[in-house]
């Protein structure tokens, strides 16, 4: 260690340091343009110069390259150095005058007038680049020539085979002066081009260390090998002294590790569709031609523009843009995916209606499609919306060639309109909706692993297994499985997760761990002893916010007995160091300033478990997302505002209290209510894995609405199966079922529901821990087209039931018609029932198969096959049947005349009234939901407007409830085929063991308390409480009184806001807390 | 052979001081260093040759530098009890008849710049002056006598024009190598090291370090260490080392030996600039030569010591004079300086311990040795021991080397040494320390020559170059030309040199060009003490002097060229005219006959016109007027 002075505190550095490095450790901020900490320091800008005073004289030396010594006296800002800086300063602006770095620097130092001759170099010659180029060991350019003539070169001025293109020199030069462009020009023949992200999509450029995205798991940087200068030039190696804790080996080998598994769940995910190969729609040759991914990332905040909508060739703001969709599905003649993508109509909308929200209403967006499929739920309101109120255009086209419009960067479309006109309109910028496929690598590993695949080279699954494929044990899920969107995909994961768990759970619980129990300190009447422990994040923080000042200023707050500055708090060794120090200083309160308490809260309250202090008496700043992200350009007043929050969240703390966590026991049974498909399928897995389940079904029988089913769309004989299925569950020794029965009430709460049941006037009441919802839904009953006046109307159901009795009617018919959307895409209705136009399509087919010579007509507004239910439409149309297309406002209409069944329908080829005289109309009906209010209430779960139940979450929680231990499945959910019922059901289950796997849960410790003293009974809490948390007391002191369930209180504070007496508290957020925070902040009267 | 002892030195020294001195015939030394080939000493040497072949009784050598370049070519004529005499101006066309002359007893008096009165070296106390029996020439001045020599003291420059200098016998006659044997013999290298120290011997280099506690640095330092002599010298008009180097190049090698074995080195370099090829072809010679004798080689003289010395050239940038770039140039690489916070003894040369003087400290060292360092720090000033050599240049009669004591002020060099400036024009200023030094006025002439007193009024001791103005410099145009070299010889690595050179440079070009603004004065102070403060290397550091000293002594002549547009020097074009003086004018015509512009007029005794819309300032009427009637105005 030595010790010298810095600016007149004495201070101690290591031997061998830099003033520099010292300095900068310490906060002291010493100005440079040619110090890189990678790279050896040159001393070449000077304006690092500091003053030196060595005992006898002053002398100036560069702090970049000076050897700290003890005894020595630094100065590193006297009017003499600030003077020599300034006026370097000034003659580097002179030289450059357009160099933002140097614009900035000289209004530090008030430099305003120029008194040199100006220059127009955009080079200040500090040798980074040079110096970058040798460390990376590839030495292609250095400093040439002399005195004024010195500029950076290659040899002789030449391009040179000793430049890899490696960009280091474009990327360290702190003025701009060389690019890549450059590079390639002057200094090699290499491309110099940035290496395009793939998160991006090749907008942006990412580096050789890099995190692929900003969620990616694990969130830590990787290095690219192949891109990655040390692996070719052996030089480089930067990073590793950029690394605070020594994390880098470039020696380490990949390995290969084994592991002994039970189950294999492939979750390999979709490629997107390559448009490069159609020539015609230019994709490769115009840059204004994209992909729907790219267009993704375009709009993405977090994208290459940051959201801000601009086309590729000139970054300006297109005024039109339009969407191609089923750019490599539904498409046998270019290329071989003939199947419904499924997610591109939805997502091109979404796109159109983010681009317009970003970019204004002005912008005017189409789309060109051949069927609109919004099948997804709250698809249909979200494409009424965008085509209505949000004006995006939907064009039914498919169209072939992309023009580019001279030198504009503009796009020229030729197509014809549903009437039949040819029209060409220009677009500033094209999106293709690429379609979704299985990778090559994705097949091959499925090959490896011997699975069929489907036509489509997805991995073949069957309805009532949806996610077993043809390996045992190994199961897939996502978009491998077949194209899904996001909640499918979650369904999926979580049924294959089930899958896992049925044949796996023998083994449950067997490879866990329990952690150390540290006893907790009792710190109750103690005085608050607080340690601040502010985070640099890497540069992060430190970058902006002066980090060291605010843990010094920390010092100064009351209460405060330590703090210290971490490079990384949340890294594994500070946790450790922390948790030391809590015990070493008896600290009793702890706040970290660091990021945000979403993230890293539960960290750093584990580090307090660690310290045996209870993890409430901890309070998190977030001088981060907060602070030093948002005021990146004002660092002084970042500072001051980190020290603002530190000071509020130390206030705060001090007023901390230990609190204690409610412990529940879970009661290990399941119910599940519906005996349906999903239902069933729910049970089956809940026992399976070992759980007692109850299935609750009104009904004399188990099966629902499956029992009017005919055949799957892939063929398979659904009352078969379904027998089964009724079979194993009725077999299994966990699953009691209850036919004939309904729910009376229920009371409880996740873990511990008590239901009463009523079976044929028998009440009984059942405790269990969790609810699966599965109670279905129902066929609508049409209301037009002449249903039920005639005996050949007939619904879909009907239709199937005839097929499974195999009516002889059925042969004899000369023609049958079926009308789609009966009820669905109605405004009363306004959501597509999903299966319909399958089920149509694959009856008909069924019809021709009976009597070839039939004549089948459907009657559709869009067939919405998607997936590889496109393969039936297709092959309907091979085999003859007609589609004609109709809209709402003009739908067909149905006339009996004469014992006939007349249909009057515009065909939209022909553009003529069409007459069809039919034996058979079906009319493929809704699907509605069964509104169960009653229900809906006993588990305070929501309906939708439609009537379905709303689930937690629309995407990552599609099969569960925001209510805890409350779950659902089948056609409660949405409309969805057998398959998918199946999936939803296991995957209900899937969550439900979740908490069942837990013997006993903890709730949140920041719960409201109510001083029942001070309660004046007026009900509001217990009105307002949206988790039925409040109650009145019905014995004891209080009773009367309300009193708040911490098992149910979620902590949201509206009780406590609401209580008219002040009786109601929220611990850990208390008045005196938060009120002791705006004080702190001095904003508070 | 391989010289194992003194008394082998000593038996060659016998024979060849015999030979020195008491030539059997006419022996010829014809000064053939640069300076004199430059004067046409080659072809006269060519020509005495041919005319004066082996046998015919006169023998004709070479030899270095005489001193007095003013009157190149010189050469020394002597013979077996005859006076030594040097002939002065002697080309070709003279040379056959000087020598002729000699050999009859016709001295051709008028080409004799002076006889000697005793040739010998400070060194050679132990032997009789050769001279004493010979009957000097009536009416010829001793050369000792001369006022350019007279306050002379010749250490470093001791056998510089006495003896060959491709002839290592001649400098061993001169008890050359002896110091070093001895040393090697007889000496521990610490007692070396406090020697040198004692002698109070500073770097001749321009930084003026302590050579002793140099040595002692590197001698501290473990492994392999490196002796490196700077012969680069760079300056405009400063030719000492180059001097040396030509006429007495084993001074320098025994110097380093003596280094090497103080400091414990095996290896030494020379770098040498590329543009002194005779020095370098003198110092291979000079190198084989010593190697044969086993003075340079593996085991010197019988003992565990072994020195190699290599000689590598430079392209010749000024500043790899600057140690760290002289190294790095040594190394191969860019000779671009670096921060000197580790000091090259410690890493210098391949990171190693290097220690580095310039030719004239080596030249220096043996001659310490050999009369101990209380002989060596009698001379000179309190901080300045021994003497230093200067390139006496410019405005001055008697251009030329001289070796003068520390101590000496600047008036007795100029005046005395130098004669004072020519044509009864006005002495105003005198720049020493080569383009980066200052210029010292007048009033500083008593100055003594000492380091820290260059120091004190602006300047610096530097390599020894000395550049007399007179009246008729121009002092802003003279910092103009000292940037103007130094724009082209900074290296450009660092901010503060580079730009600020040009910027200080872009503003005088502007004063000179009669363009200067106010506070134009103050922005080149502001500018050249930043500089000076925050520069990288020793040349950044000193670049400001010139401007600096002038502006500082000189500030009425920067104001003139600003607010009048003046330049009373009759320097700076746009800032003057010439006038004729109707009353000086004789009516000659010489200015109208050798105007090349004809732009003056006038009939024979009557006083002439110049149409100034005509004239060129290129100043050949004021140079030619013999009656000051040519005006600066």
């Amino acid at each position: 260690m030595i010790t010298f002075k810095l600016n007149g505190k004495t201070v101690q550095g290591e031997e061998g340091q830099y003033i520099l490095q010292v300095a900068e450790k310490l906060g002291v901020e010493i100005p440079t343009l040619c110090h890189h900490k990678a790279l050896e320091p040159a001393g070449m800008c000077r304006l690092c110069t500091v003053e030196l005073f060595d005992g006898r004289r002053t002398r100036y030396v560069t702090a970049c390259n000076y050897p700290i010594w003890e005894g020595m006296e630094v100065t590193t800002d006297s009017e003499g150095v600030h003077q020599g800086r300034k006026l370097i300063v000034e003659m580097l602006l002179a030289r450059c005058p357009d160099v933002p770095i140097l614009q900035e620097m000289a209004k530090k130092y008030g430099i305003d007038r120029q008194r040199f001759e100006q220059e127009n170099d955009t080079c200040i010659l500090c040798g980074l680049c040079v110096r970058t180029c040798e460390k990376m060991g590839t030495h292609a350019i250095s400093l040439t020539g002399r005195g004024v003539d010195m500029k950076v070169d290659t040899p002789f001025h030449v391009q040179t085979d000793a430049c890899i293109a490696c960009g280091a020199c474009a990327t360290v030069c702190p003025t701009g002066h060389i690019t890549l462009e450059k590079i390639k020009s002057h200094h090699t023949r290499l491309e110099a081009k940035s290496i395009p992200s793939e998160y991006d999509m090749g907008l942006k450029g990412r580096k050789p260390v890099y995190v692929p995205y900003a969620q990616a798991v694990p969130n830590t940087p990787a290095i690219d090998r192949t891109k990655c200068v040390h692996f070719k030039t052996g030089g480089c190696k930067i990073c590793t002294e950029f690394c605070g804790v020594d994390a880098i080996d470039h020696k380490m080998k990949d390995e290969i590790v084994e592991l002994n598994v039970g189950s294999i769940i492939l979750a390999p995910g979709f490629e997107a569709f390559d448009p490069s190969a159609f020539d015609s729609y230019n994709y490769t040759k115009h840059e204004n031609v994209i992909t729907s991914m790219e267009m993704e990332r375009i709009l993405s905040a977090s994208g290459p523009t940051e959201g801000h909508l601009v086309r590729p060739s000139d970054h300006s703001e297109p005024k039109k843009v339009a969407w191609f969709q089923c750019v490599g599905s539904r498409d046998l003649n270019r290329c071989d995916n003939s199947y419904c993508s499924s997610v591109c109509c939805m997502y091109a909308i979404k796109e159109a209606v983010i681009a317009k929200e970003h970019a204004g209403d002005d912008l005017d967006c189409a789309i060109f499609y051949m069927d609109m499929r919004t099948h997804g739920k709250d698809f249909e309101r979200f494409y009424d919306n965008a085509r209505e109120k949000q004006g995006v255009r939907f064009l039914r086209s498919r169209v072939h060639t992309i023009d580019p419009v001279g030198e504009s960067g503009d796009l020229s479309v030729r197509y014809i309109t549903e009437e039949g006109e040819l029209k060409s309109e220009t677009f500033n910028m094209i999106v293709l909706s690429v379609g979704l496929q299985t990778s090559a690598q994705t097949a091959k590993l499925a090959e490896r692993l011997g699975l069929e695949l489907t036509d489509g080279n997805f991995c073949k699954t069957g309805t009532f297994d949806p996610v077993a494929t043809s390996k045992e044990g190994i199961y897939v899920c996502g978009a491998f499985q077949g194209p899904k969107d996001i909640p499918q995909s979650v369904i999926d994961a979580s049924a294959a997760a089930a899958a896992a768990g049925e044949i796996l759970s023998p083994a449950r619980n067997t490879e866990t761990k329990t952690p150390e129990i540290i006893p907790e300190t009792n710190v109750t009447n103690e005085r608050p002893r607080v340690g601040v422990f502010v985070c640099r994040c890497g540069i992060n923080i430190a970058g902006v916010v002066d980090v060291p000042s605010v843990a010094e200023y920390a010092k100064t707050l009351p209460y405060v007995e330590y703090t210290s500055d971490n490079l990384y708090s949340c890294s594994q060794d500070t946790q450790e160091t922390m948790s030391q120090i809590i015990k070493q200083k008896n600290l009793n309160r702890v706040v970290v300033a660091a990021c945000t308490p979403k993230t890293h809260e539960p960290l750093f309250q584990e580090t307090l478990i660690n310290a045996g202090l209870n993890k409430y008496l901890f309070e998190m700043a977030n001088i981060r997302n907060q602070d030093s992200w948002v005021h990146k350009n004002n660092p002084d007043l970042a500072t001051k505002k980190a020290k603002d929050l530190v000071r509020m969240a130390v206030s705060k703390v001090t007023l901390m209290e230990p609190l204690k966590e409610a412990e529940l026991e879970v009661n290990q049974t399941a119910m599940v209510i519906g005996g349906g498909i999903s239902g069933m399928a729910a049970a089956k897995s809940l026992a399976n894995q070992g759980y007692e389940t109850h299935i609750i079904e009104r009904n004399a029988q188990l099966g629902g609405q499956a029992l009017q089913l005919y055949r799957t769309a892939s063929g398979e004989d659904i009352q078969k199966k379904l027998a089964d299925l009724i079979k194993a569950v009725k077999k299994h020794k966990n699953i009691h079922v209850h036919l004939d029965t309904t729910i009376d009430n229920v009371e409880g709460f996740v873990g511990n529901f008590d239901t009463t049941l009523s079976t044929k006037g028998q009440q009984e009441t059942l405790a269990h821990g969790v609810a699966v919802l599965a109670t279905g839904a129902s066929a609508f009953n049409p209301d037009e087209y002449r249903y039920g006046d005639d005996p050949r109307i007939l619904t879909s159901l009907e239709l199937d039931r005839k097929l499974i009795d195999k009516d002889p009617s059925l042969k004899k018919a000369n023609t049958a018609v079926f009308i789609q959307c009966v009820g669905s895409r109605e405004p009363e209705r306004p959501y597509c029932s999903r299966v319909c136009c399958t089920h149509s399509i694959d009856n008909a087919l069924h019809l021709k198969k009976l009597n070839p010579q039939l004549n089948v007509f459907i009657l559709y507004r869009d067939i919405r096959t998607y997936g590889e239910r496109e393969y039936l439409y297709k092959k309907a149309r091979e085999t003859g049947v007609i589609f004609i297309r109709y809209s709402r406002d003009h739908k067909p209409e149905v006339i009996l005349k004469d014992g006939q069944i007349l249909i009057k329908t515009k065909d939209h080829v022909l553009g003529k009234i069409l007459e069809i005289e039919t034996d058979l109309l079906t009319l493929a009906t809704a699907i509605i939901p069964n509104r169960d209010e009653k229900l809906a209430n006993f588990f305070k779960v929501p309906l939708n407007d439609d009537g379905f139940f709303v689930e937690r979450h629309a995407k990552l929680g599609p099969s569960e409830f925001a209510t805890d231990g409350v779950f659902l499945c089948g056609l409660a959910h949405y409309p969805k085929p057998i398959d998918e019922s199946i999936a939803q059901g296991r995957a209900a289950a899937s969550r439900a063991i979740t908490l069942l796997a837990q013997k006993v849960i903890h709730t949140s410790g920041n719960v409201a308390e109510t001083e029942q003293s001070d309660c004046s009974q007026c009900g509001v809490c217990i009105s307002i409480c949206p988790y039925s948390a409040p109650f009145f007391a019905e014995e004891g002191p209080f009773a009367g009184k309300a009193q708040i369930n911490p098992v149910l209180c979620k902590g949201c504070g509206l009780c406590v806001a609401s209580c008219r007496s002040g009786a109601i508290h929220l611990k850990g957020f208390d008045n005196n807390q938060i009120f002791e925070q705006i004080f702190a902040l001095n904003e508070a009267v | 052979m391989k010289i194992q002892s003194v008394e082998d030195l000593e038996k060659i020294s016998h024979e060849y001081r015999q030979r020195l001195y008491h030539p059997d015939a006419i022996k010829v030394n014809v000064g053939m260093a640069s300076c004199g080939i430059a004067a046409g000493a080659q072809a006269a040497f060519e020509k005495a040759r041919k005319a004066f072949p082996a046998g015919s009784g006169i023998q004709i050598c070479q030899t270095g530098c005489i001193g007095f370049c003013e009157e190149e070519p010189l050469v020394e004529v002597l013979g077996y009890g005859k006076p030594r005499v040097v002939y002065k101006q002697i080309t070709a066309k003279k040379i056959t008849e000087a020598i002729q002359g000699y050999s009859d007893g016709e001295f051709n008096k008028k080409w004799i710049l002076g006889q000697m009165k005793d040739p010998r070296s400070h060194f050679e106390d132990d032997i009789e002056n050769p001279l004493a029996d010979v009957e000097p020439l009536a009416g010829i001045p001793f050369i000792e006598d001369i006022p350019f020599y007279s306050k002379q003291l010749k250490i470093a420059l001791r056998n510089c024009g006495y003896i060959d200098p491709d002839c290592i016998e001649e400098y061993i006659a001169k008890r050359g190598y002896q110091a070093f044997l001895q040393a090697l013999q007889e000496m521990d290298p610490k007692d070396i090291v406090s020697v040198v120290n004692a002698s109070g011997l500073r770097g001749r280099g321009g930084g003026g370090f302590p050579t002793g506690i140099k040595w002692a640095t590197c001698a501290k330092q473990d492994g392999e260490r490196y002796i490196i002599c700077n012969a680069d010298e760079g300056d405009p008009g400063a030719y000492m080392d180059r001097s040396i180097l030509e006429g007495d190049p084993h001074s320098v090698l025994e110097g380093m030996l003596i280094a090497g074995w103080a400091v414990g080195s095996r290896q030494g370099f020379i770098y040498v600039r590329n543009e002194y090829p005779l020095a370098v072809k003198r110092l291979i010679t000079a190198i084989k030569q010593a190697e044969k004798y086993g003075l340079v080689g593996k085991k010197i003289a019988g003992s565990n010591f072994s020195f190699q010395i290599k000689i590598s050239t430079g392209a010749g940038a000024f500043v790899c004079g600057e140690s760290t770039a002289l190294m790095a140039s040594l190394e191969g690489n860019v000779g671009r300086p670096r921060a000197k916070y580790i000091h090259t003894v410690e890493k210098g040369f391949r990171d190693r311990p290097s220690n580095l003087n310039n030719v004239e400290t080596y030249a220096n060292v043996p001659a310490i040795l050999l009369k101990g360092a209380k002989w060596f720090a009698s001379m000179g000033t309190d901080h300045s021991k021994g003497t230093k050599v200067f390139s006496l240049v410019g405005k001055i009669k008697n251009t030329g080397l001289v070796e003068v004591p520390m101590g000496i002020s600047l008036r007795d060099i100029v005046f005395d040494v130098g004669g004072g400036v020519p044509k009864k024009k006005k002495f105003k200023a005198v720049q020493t320390g080569g383009p980066s030094g200052g210029c010292i006025p007048e009033m500083f002439l008593d100055l003594p020559v000492d380091y820290q007193k260059l120091t004190e009024v602006g300047s610096i001791m530097g390599s020894g170059g000395m550049i007399v103005m007179d009246q008729d410099t121009c002092m802003v145009d003279v910092a103009r030309y000292f940037l103007e070299f130094l724009k082209e010889e900074s290296c450009g690595q660092c901010n503060p040199c580079r730009e600020g050179i040009k910027q200080m440079l872009a503003i005088l070009n502007k004063i000179c060009a009669g363009q200067g603004k106010k506070g134009d004065i103050e922005l080149l102070e502001e500018l050249g003490t930043m500089i000076q403060k925050f520069s990288l290397c020793g040349l950044g550091t000193s670049a400001p002097n010139p401007v600096l000293t002038t502006i500082l002594y000189f500030r009425d002549e920067y104001e003139a060229h600003i607010k009048d547009k003046k330049c009373s020097a009759g320097v700076c074009k746009p800032l003057f005219h010439y006038e004729i003086d109707p009353e000086a004018c004789t009516g000659c015509q010489v200015c109208a006959r050798r105007c090349p512009q004809e732009a003056i007029t006038g009939k024979k005794k009557a006083t002439h016109v110049l149409d100034q819309e005509k004239c060129i300032k290129c100043g050949i009427c004021y140079d030619g007027c013999k009656f000051d009637a040519i005006v600066v105005r």
